[in-house]
């Protein structure tokens, strides 16, 4: 049963979604995230269990690689591919209310920006931290996350920009969300952001990486 | 102790110094020849100061003066450095591209210049406009350098309130050019075409930047500039018109229109493609019948920028990698011993690497160690190579997806030409290698500056030509596709 953990945990670190994938190299042939998941729950494994100590570990394994330039992004992708694979079996659990999560986190790319893809990496890594992923796309305004604030109370926010020309528009999103929930915790991210922008625009944490992201968040729901 | 930034162009280097420390310490670690010793005779180690102070003795004058110099001129041999500096170094002038292709013309009267507007240099040329033939070239670095090296932080700092300064200043900058080449031919003008990247043209004809800061990117201001010596303050006579031509749209601006022209594929019937491979890499693919083009934040990666040991090719750059016997051989130019790498190279040691099986096929270094050792003291890091990815799959998407919304097959491009100053140096094979661009090597072609050589066929041909471009040219947004995430990543593999 524990050995089904283990090989799960290996498959998403590697990246190894299904059997019939390719990648890694080193798995060829083997069973990959979407079998050994639906090994684990037949073999009566509590979905909890399966998120706590396969999923979770491995993506927090992936998330320091990652910031120590271990390995990049392809292989974060690859890897969150197969966590995916992995969660779309723990859905109905999810629904059920047999797997709690720590919380909800909203993430955008701010109004003006189109760029995608360190957001979905922040957010994949967040969700492999246990949370639950509302994601609002890109080119994002304030109006909207305020909207998703609502219907998910208590959330935490994320927002990422890849441009210096649109990183400003972080300022007006956080000023307006703190009209309407001042408790709200807010996270920022992207290529030019620094913490000294996030300190000026009032903005609670500024991640340089999506694991930084994940270690503040785990901090907040423990 | 006090420290200073120095910003060295058309390097793209910056270092930060001590007080009082000798620009020629400096220099000469980047390459910089000082042939009479330090003495201020030669005047070869001329620096032009284009931000900051660096205060000039009266030594210093008198030999600015007898080498004919003017005030924003200084001998990098008697000069320390006191404040931040921006500085163009005369001796790295040949960086920059200019251009001698000949090409069809029909001969017209009198003369004219063609003027290439680049983020980083500005090329102009004295065309007389019966042969065809350029009579005198100046070349310089845009001195809008010191307000940030991409388009974006231009923009930013147009938004902060610079835009009137950079008008000016790249206005009189052009200006001085022209002079420049009037003072060594006494003739008179009849036309001045310029061509430029979208922002550029509208720094330089005082339009407002702020619709290119943020998505949709789009700017109602891109057609034809017509403007007149008296609003740019230049102070030779000009008979007929200076225009600046227009953009194709967002970030795709004339130098590509130019370019196209250059290429000459809006008249075939095979799909040609057109690479730049400048600051703002931009692509286009197309045909006689339909054109689509895009531009991705390629470029700064092949400038030497975000590699650790990046630099330009000047003396000490590694300018090109072979293999022999499973081992690296460098080629350094001035052969010596080797300093950092330039673009050329970097595309060469990938290749070459992956090859001796020493990356992976995620770009990731086999050993394990956090570096690979190039030659002599010259090493590529693991982030240089994650930064090599970003840009090769930046390209390499593009072509992807431009080729998708033409519905063809890549391999349905018949020729492909490689632009900008970067591109004449590379070696194909070893593009190919990389998976930058997945052509055969055989289709494509290095074609030099395309922007220069299409300003100058501008100012053969009627506007005719332009328009049916124009109309014929779509821009593609190449983030809003929906699969733009997955290709972009697919590309960044090794396969």
């Amino acid at each position: 049963m524990e050995d089904l953990l283990v090989k799960l945990l290996e498959a998403v670190e590697f990246g190894k979604v299904d059997k019939k994938s390719p990648y890694p190299p080193q798995l060829r042939d083997m069973d990959g995230a979407h079998e050994l998941t639906i090994s684990a729950i037949e073999a009566g494994i509590k979905p909890q269990i399966i998120l706590e100590e396969a999923l979770i570990p491995a993506m927090s394994k992936v998330g320091k690689k990652f910031a120590e330039c271990k390995i990049f992004v392809p292989q974060m992708l690859m890897s969150a591919r197969a966590m995916g694979a992995s969660m779309f079996q723990l859905k109905p659990f999810f629904a059920s209310g047999a797997i709690k999560t720590k919380g909800t986190f909203i993430i955008g790319t701010v109004k003006g920006d189109l760029h995608d893809i360190g957001k979905n990496l922040v957010s994949m890594m967040v969700e492999g931290g246990g949370w639950s992923i509302v994601d609002l796309g890109v080119d994002v305004g304030s109006d909207k996350f305020v909207e998703a604030l609502k219907n998910n109370p208590g959330a935490v926010i994320g927002l990422s920009a890849l441009l210096t020309t649109t990183m400003v528009n972080m300022g007006e999103i956080v000023s307006t969300i703190r009209e309407h929930a001042p408790e709200t915790k807010i996270l920022i991210g992207g290529a030019p952001v620094t913490a000294e922008f996030c300190q000026h625009i009032g903005a609670d944490f500024y991640a340089p990486d999506p694991q930084k992201a994940v270690e503040y968040m785990n901090k907040l729901a423990s | 102790m006090k420290k200073h930034i120095i910003s060295l162009h058309p390097l793209g280097k910056e270092l930060k110094v001590n007080d009082q420390t000798p620009l020629i310490d400096v220099l000469h670690e980047f390459g910089v020849e000082f042939p009479c010793g330090g003495k201020g005779t030669c005047g070869k180690c001329r620096v032009r100061l284009l931000n900051g102070e660096l205060n000039v003795t009266k030594d210093q004058q008198k030999k600015l003066d007898q080498l004919g110099l003017d005030s924003d001129w200084r001998l990098a041999c008697y000069s320390k450095c006191t404040s931040d500096i921006t500085l163009e170094i005369e001796q790295f002038k040949h960086l920059i591209l200019a251009d001698e292709t000949e090409f069809f013309f029909v001969p017209g009267k009198g003369f004219a210049i063609a003027v290439d507007l680049g983020t980083t240099t500005i090329v102009a040329q004295l065309i007389d406009l019966s042969t065809a033939q350029v009579m005198a070239v100046e070349t310089m670095v845009n001195p809008q350098v010191r307000f940030g090296a991409d388009l974006i932080s231009r923009i930013q700092a147009c938004l902060e309130g610079s835009a009137s300064e950079m008008t000016r200043i790249i206005r009189a900058a052009i200006g001085m050019m022209i002079t420049l080449m009037l003072k060594k031919h006494d003739v008179e003008l009849e036309e001045v075409i310029l061509v430029g990247n979208t922002v550029m043209q509208l720094i330089f004809s005082n339009c407002d930047v702020s619709p290119l800061a943020a998505y949709p990117f789009h700017s109602t201001n891109l057609g034809m500039k017509i403007l007149t010596t008296t609003e740019l303050n230049w102070k030779f006579k000009v008979n007929k018109r200076i225009k600046f031509y227009p953009s194709i749209g967002s970030f795709v601006g004339s130098d590509i229109l130019a370019g196209i022209v250059a290429t000459g594929l809006h008249l075939k019937e095979e799909y040609t493609a057109l690479i730049d491979l400048g600051t703002n890499g931009e692509i286009v693919i197309g045909n006689k019948q339909r054109i689509v083009c895009a531009s991705t934040a390629a470029g700064p990666a092949f400038e030497g920028a975000n590699i650790s040991m990046g630099m330009r090719a000047v003396t000490g750059a590694i300018s090109s990698l072979k293999q022999a016997d499973g081992q690296l051989k460098a080629n350094v130019i001035g052969n010596t011993i080797a300093k950092g790498i330039c673009g050329s190279a970097l595309i060469d040691a990938v290749a070459i690497l992956r090859k001796l099986d020493q990356l992976g096929m995620f770009g990731e270094i086999n050993s394990g160690e956090p570096d690979i050792l190039l030659s002599g003291k010259v090493r590529l890091t693991q982030q240089d190579i994650n930064e090599f990815q970003l840009a090769k799959a930046a390209i390499a998407a593009g072509l992807f997806i431009l080729a998708k919304d033409l519905e063809i097959e890549l391999s349905h491009i018949s020729e492909l030409y490689i632009a900008g100053g970067f591109g004449n140096y590379i070696n194909i094979d070893h593009v190919v290698e990389t998976g930058m661009i997945e052509l055969s090597p055989k289709k494509i072609h290095k074609m030099g500056n395309t922007a220069l050589i299409g300003a100058k066929m501008f100012l053969f041909s009627d506007l005719s030509t332009i328009d049916e471009i124009l109309k014929k040219a779509t821009l593609v947004n190449l983030e809003a596709d929906r699969s733009f995430q997955d290709i972009y990543v697919d590309k960044m593999l090794f396969l």
